[in-house]
Order: C-alpha cells, then structure tokens, then sequence
C-alpha cells in the first residue's frame, strides 16, 4: 500500500526503499509538535496500564517486597471474596438500569425542543441545563445530601408540606440509589443533551421539511426521521453513560460513600478502597483489569446489536 | 552537527515546558486548599509558666522537622499549652514544622510519601485505629531501643498495636478510656438519680441501661443517644467488645472470630435499643447529632464515648450545656465484669526515610515521654496521657464546672487502668470494621439476623484474611 506523507509542502517524492522510520525523520517538526501529549501518555498513561498488569499478579502493598502468586488475584474474584466485587458491579447495572433510558430519552427531548428556534429564549434554557455539568460535583453532592436530609432536608420538608410521609432518601438502600440517580441525572443531563443538540444540527432540514409536506406531525416526524438518523449519537451518549455507570466515583463519594449496605459501591470506588485504604495493589489491579474486560464486552455488544446500520 | 544540536535543544525545550506544565497543574491542585501550618499564638500565662520553667536539653542537636497532625492535637493541645515552644527551647538548633490534616489526609498523603520514599512528615499524628495497619505496611523508623523505658510505664494494652515482627514501630499519646456521659436535667426531669455514685448504679450493666433508657423515654419522652441504623459505622459495637476482651479475630492463632457466638450476644444486645426504640436515629459527626447534644429542651439522655469526647463537647459541641452533664462508667457486659474500653487515641511514628531520625525522636520522647508534658497537654484538653507515672499527679482530682464541678479525671483515670486487651484495631482494622459495620446496618435495617449478618461479614473478613 502507498503510504502517504504527512506535509503538503513536502516536495519530496515518494521513495519506496525508505524505511518507516525515514517517514519519521522527514516529518520530524510534525512529530516534535505532537510529541509531548506521546510523551505524557506514556508516562502517565500507559505505563500504568502495563505496570498494572504486571503487578495483578503479585502480592505488593507499596512498600514492602513484592511477591509473585500467579492468578491468585484473579481466582480471588470467583471466590467468596469476590462477593464485594460482584456486589459493586451489580450496582453498577441498577444505577445503569435505573437513570441512562430516563436521561437519553429526555436529553434527546430536550434537545429536541430547545434545537427549535421557536421556542423563546431557547439559549437560556440550554445553557441553564447545561450549567449544572460546569459545577463541581463534589460540592453538588454536599448540596444534595443537604437537600436530601431526613430532617429538615428540603425534599422531605416539600413532601411533608403535601401531606406525604419522609422519604428517608439516603438511609434505604433503594432509596439511596434513586437519590444517587437523581444527582447524575442533574448533572450529567445538559452534557448528554448538547451532544444530541450537536446530532440534530447535522441532520438536514430538508428531510423533516419533505416529511411535513408528505403529511407527517411532529410526533411522526420524530419517531421516524429524528430518532434513526440520531442514531449514532444515541449510541454514542449511550455507551458514554454506561462506562460512566459503573465508573461513578466523585458523585458517590460526596453523597453517599458507597453506602448504605453497599447499595451504591461502584466498582471504581471498590477497586480505589482495596488499593488505598487496604494497600492491596496487586489484587486491587487484577479488579481493575477484570473491570475492564467487562466494560470491553458490554460495549462491544452495544455496538453489535444497536450500532449496526439498517439494512435496508 | 550543528543541525542536530539544535533539534535536541528544542526537543528539551518542549519536554520542559510539558512537564512544568504538568508541575504546575499538579502544584495548583496542591495549593488550592494548602493544609494550614501552626499561626504564631500568644501562650496563656501558664503555658508560658512552662515554657519557662523548661531548661535546655541538647544545644548540639540540629536540623528541621516536619510534623503531621490534626488541629485538635497538635494545635489546640501540643501549641497551645506550651509543649512546642517549650520543646524549642531544651532544643534550640532543631527547628519545628507543623502542617495540619485531618486524619483521613494523614491516611492519604503518609503511605504515598512512604511508597514514594521522600515527602513524608518526620513526626506523624495516626490514630491507634489505623496505627497497625501502617505499622504492617513498612516504611517506619524501628523504635525498639528508643522505647524501651516507657514499655512499663505507658498503658500496656497500648503496646501490641505498634509492634511488628517482634519490633516497636511507634509511641502512644493518648489512650480512649470509655465512659458514660449524661445530662444531669434530663436524668432529673426522668425522676432518676443525678448523683455519679448512684448514676453508676444504675447502669452497673447494659440490662440496667436498657432499663434506664426506658424510664426516660417514658417519662420524657426524650431518645437516649443516636445510634444510627443505615451508617452505623460500629463503634459502640466494637466499644462492647472490647470490654469483653473480643475483637474480630483470635490475637494468637489469628482465626476470625467475627461470628463468634459472644460477638453475635453482643450485637443482639445492642440491637435493642433499636428494638425498644430508645435511640435516635442520628449519624454520629454530622450537624444533626451535634444539635442534639447541644440542645436545651430535646437533648440526649446520656452517651458512650471516650474521654476525649469531653474535649469536642466542652469545646464546640455543646458549650452551652455547661454544668449541666454528669460523667459515670460505662456499663458492664453482665454483672460484675469490667466497666472498661477503649475507643481511639493516638500515637507518634517515625519514618525511616527522616534526615534527622534523632531529633524527630528528640520531639517524640520530649512530648509524650516526659511527664511534664504530658500533664502539661492533658491540663489543657484532657487527652488521658497512655503514660501511667502521670496518673498521681493532683491535676487528676481537679473539678471541673462543665460537669456540675464533679472530678471527671479520676474516673478516666481509674476506667484506663482497667482497660483489657482486645483484638479490635489490627492491621486489616479498615476492612474488617467495613464489613461488619455492613453486618450492623443490614441487622438493623431487619434484612438479616445478627447471626446471618455477622456469619457473611465474618466470611468477607475470612476470604479477604486469607
């Protein structure tokens, strides 16, 4: 295969007997400029990435000697020690279940909606969806767990004032995942619906228009232009939603620690506890690997049965 | 030549830039909440009395140390008594930094720096707690000789965490004897006796604790104390074992012990207070549990905890109850047995990769090891120094008008002594306490019996152990 050069001005022509690395050297200004991000990843990217490979099969707490035990990290998770694990990423599933098909629908929605330019002031409410994204989540969460209360918290002052009992938000396990949802949702909402505003735009407005012309209403013309050709964003927010589901960690830690009863340990924060607050880096490696294959599958069938293009 | 040169500069040029770009970032992160250093004070006349009366020590010792702690150790007892300045004084070339963390920032920046082997305290503040666990992890100055004559004369229970293949890795400061404090009102408003003498009758065992919770609740309709069912985070429970001695794990043949039919007892005993609702449902350190100690009309009836709960209470839990709380000893597990645990306290390590190991020792003997320090400190916060030759020392007999001039410090003085070993705090504390404070909230929460709850914890604990 003719490969190509990088420079337009080069005026070199190609030569077949150069090596790759002849490529390189011609190119050298090119690379150099695009060096250091290599070079960061590198250091801070990949070599722990292999690093950690290496140390899911020993035993090391940091300090003293590291020892080799084989798989025996790995084996540890389809033990009874692997209970916790299974645990966290079970909640990862729930939490998966319970917010991402509320959120994408109602990002795409809202993008919907706020994409018309009918809708008066619609870049106020865009930018005030998106604004809870720009906030810190450690200090939303404070806020929420305020909010959230069992006394005086004001979701329960609210309900109270209508005649409903407490919901004691934060101290049931299904409870504190709901809780937990509603915090992402908050969050993370804004983000998923610029990226379905960013679809939309690419859609021509021709074919909505021709739709309307045929007689289709708006409902029509969303179920049946907007959503397929949305396709690809949808998946692309979906898939973004489900590694963030079980990657949760900053929202977890502000609001709820993981608990009660575990109900909200995410396999990060498991995977982060077993390496910092246990010292046990060798076994909190072969999770994080274990994490990332599951992650890789789940993904990758995503894309097998609702990335596929239609066939007809 | 020339050429290449000057491809090599740049490229250095760029890498350099990267990585103060990197630098920087991280050193913004850094600064962003930089941990407060100690702000000069003013002594008190009589920290500076003691200042004073304090000689130099050792003019040819040098060098710099960095100490770790938190506020309420090293600044609102170490400083403020006087201790510090006085040390600088019997040490006048070395020189004493102190930086502030909470406990948990502690947990965090000190094991990085270890693995990291530079960028770590010379002195560092860490809790009995979580003392084994960094004491199993390496990286600490070995103390064996150093500590040699203090081994009879600090609480000997003290000893067994900071030891490690036969080698003593730190040296205790305060011990946590556990006591009972309660509100004189409310005990009064309930009909029940105030007096201590009588008071310690009454809850001479956790039956007669129960009842007494009842009494007040009927009669006043107020909760006990705050035990919360969905974060309860074991303390209490683990208090209880160990004025039995227990723990969650057999301290010679090393045999998980969390599901031992005593420790199952234990926990069903506990379990009714929520049974017979007699607690609040309050989560311990955080606003509400605060308000309810300080409040005047709806407040706690009484509350297990460690003697420096006096210092948290007295100083911005609830100053405003002055005069009105009462001290007694916390109730034994069944007739006759020991009114006694511990809960907390705290120790000095050294890591080995301090510069000036001896002056590091120098501050630890001088602040811990000298009997006038110690009393010095426990003056001011009453932290009950784990260094026993204090005990006689007539600051112990002292009233105190927070406690309705009742002499608390002889009864922390007299519930240390009697403090047993347990197997509580061990070098998995962490993860053992994390499963079975799991096992407390689902047997609160009514989703398991204490015995189902405990077996699975003591599993988690079993399979992670092994």
């Amino acid at each position: 295969m003719r490969q190509l050069t990088f420079s337009p001005t080069s005026s070199l022509p190609y030569l077949p007997q150069k090596s790759r690395w002849g490529e390189v050297v011609k190119n050298r200004w090119a690379y150099l400029f695009i060096s250091p991000f290599f070079i960061l990843f590198a250091i801070f990217g990949l070599f722990p990435i292999v690093y950690s490979f290496f140390l899911s099969f020993h035993e090391w707490n940091g300090i003293r000697p590291m020892s080799f035990v084989g798989l025996e990290n790995y084996t540890f998770l389809f033990g009874p020690g692997g209970k916790v694990f299974w645990q966290s990423v079970l909640n990862g599933v729930i939490l998966f279940v319970m917010y991402v098909p509320i959120m994408t629908v109602l990002a795409l929605v809202l993008a919907v909606i706020l994409n018309s330019q009918k809708v008066r002031f619609f870049r106020v409410f865009r930018t005030l969806i998106f604004l809870p994204w720009v906030t810190s989540m450690i200090a939303a969460g404070f806020a929420f767990q305020l909010l959230l209360a069992n006394d005086g918290g004001l979701f329960n002052t609210l309900l109270n004032s209508i005649g409903l009992a407490s919901v004691p938000w934060l101290e049931n396990v299904a409870a504190a995942r709901a809780s937990l949802c509603i915090l992402i949702m908050w969050g993370w909402l804004g983000y998923n619906m610029v990226l379905m505003l960013t679809g939309l735009q690419t859609i021509p407005a021709e074919l909505s228009e021709a739709a309307r012309i045929d007689g289709a209403n708006a409902i029509k013309t969303f179920f049946y232009i907007t959503v397929p050709l949305m396709r690809p964003i949808i998946l692309f927010s979906v898939t973004l939603s489900t590694i963030g589901s079980f990657g949760l960690f900053n929202e977890v830690m502000a609001l709820t620690g993981g608990g009660p009863q575990r109900a909200t340990l995410t396999p990060l924060i498991h995977i982060y506890n077993i390496a910092f607050t246990d010292f046990k880096f060798g076994r909190a490696s072969a999770q994080a690997y274990v994490y990332f294959a599951l992650i890789l599958v789940l993904t990758l069938t995503q894309f097998r049965y609702f990335g596929r293009e239609r066939e007809d | 030549m020339l050429k290449n040169l000057k491809y090599v500069i740049v490229l250095f040029g760029l890498a350099l830039l990267a990585f103060t770009g990197i630098l920087n970032t991280g050193a913004q992160d850094a600064t962003a909440t930089p941990a407060p250093t100690l702000e000069p004070v003013t002594l008190s006349p009589e920290a500076q009395a003691f200042v004073d009366a304090t000689e130099v020590i050792d003019e040819s010792l040098s060098g710099t140390i960095e100490v770790w702690g938190w506020s309420a150790a090293l600044r609102d007892t170490m400083d403020t008594s006087g201790v510090i300045s006085a040390f600088k004084k019997a040490y006048p070339n070395v020189t004493v930094n102190v930086t502030l963390y909470n406990p948990s920032d502690v947990y965090t920046n000190l094991p990085l720096a270890l693995t990291a082997g530079e960028g770590a305290c010379d002195v560092c503040l860490v809790e009995s707690s979580h003392l084994a666990q960094f004491v199993a992890l390496g990286g600490l100055l070995d103390l064996t000789d150093r500590v040699q004559p203090y081994l009879d004369t600090m609480n000997a229970y003290r000893w067994s965490d900071t030891l490690y293949d036969g080698r003593y890795y730190a040296m205790p400061w305060d011990s946590g004897p556990v006591v009972m404090y309660y509100r004189r009102d409310v005990l009064e408003k309930a009909g029940l006796p105030t007096d201590p003498a009588e008071v310690d009758k009454l809850v001479s065992t956790w039956d007669g604790y129960i009842q007494m919770c009842q009494t007040i609740k009927e009669k006043t309709g107020l909760s006990c104390f705050a035990l919360n069912k969905a974060n309860n985070s074991g303390r209490l429970y683990e208090m209880m074992l160990w004025q039995q001695g227990l723990g969650y794990y057999n301290g010679e043949t090393g045999e998980i012990t969390a599901d031992s039919p005593q420790n199952i007892a234990t926990l069903e005993k506990l379990g009714q207070f929520w049974t017979d609702d007699l607690v609040s449902d309050n989560q311990e350190w955080t606003d509400p549990w605060y308000a309810e100690f300080a409040s005047p009309d709806a407040p706690v009836a009484t509350f297990v905890e460690a003697s420096w709960m006096e210092v948290f209470l007295k100083s911005w839990i609830a100053p405003g109850t002055a005069g009105l709380w009462g001290v007694a000893h916390m109730p034994a597990y069944s007739d006759g047995q020991i009114r006694a645990a511990n809960d907390g306290g705290s120790t000095f390590v050294i890591p080995s990769q301090t510069q000036n190991p001896d002056a590091a020792w120098a501050f630890v003997e001088f602040t811990l090891g000298r009997r006038e320090s110690q009393l010095r400190m426990f003056e001011v916060s009453g932290f009950i120094p784990a260094l026993e030759t204090t005990y006689d020392d007539p600051v112990f007999q002292q009233t105190d008008p927070f406690f309705a001039d009742q002499s608390t410090r002889t009864i922390y003085a007299e519930v240390v002594k009697e403090i047993p070993s347990a197997t509580v705090y061990g070098p998995q504390y962490q993860m053992m306490n994390g499963a079975v404070s799991v096992a407390i909230q689902r047997y609160a929460a009514g989703e398991a019996t204490a015995e189902q709850a405990l077996q699975e914890a003591a599993e988690e604990i079993r399979a992670n152990v092994g």
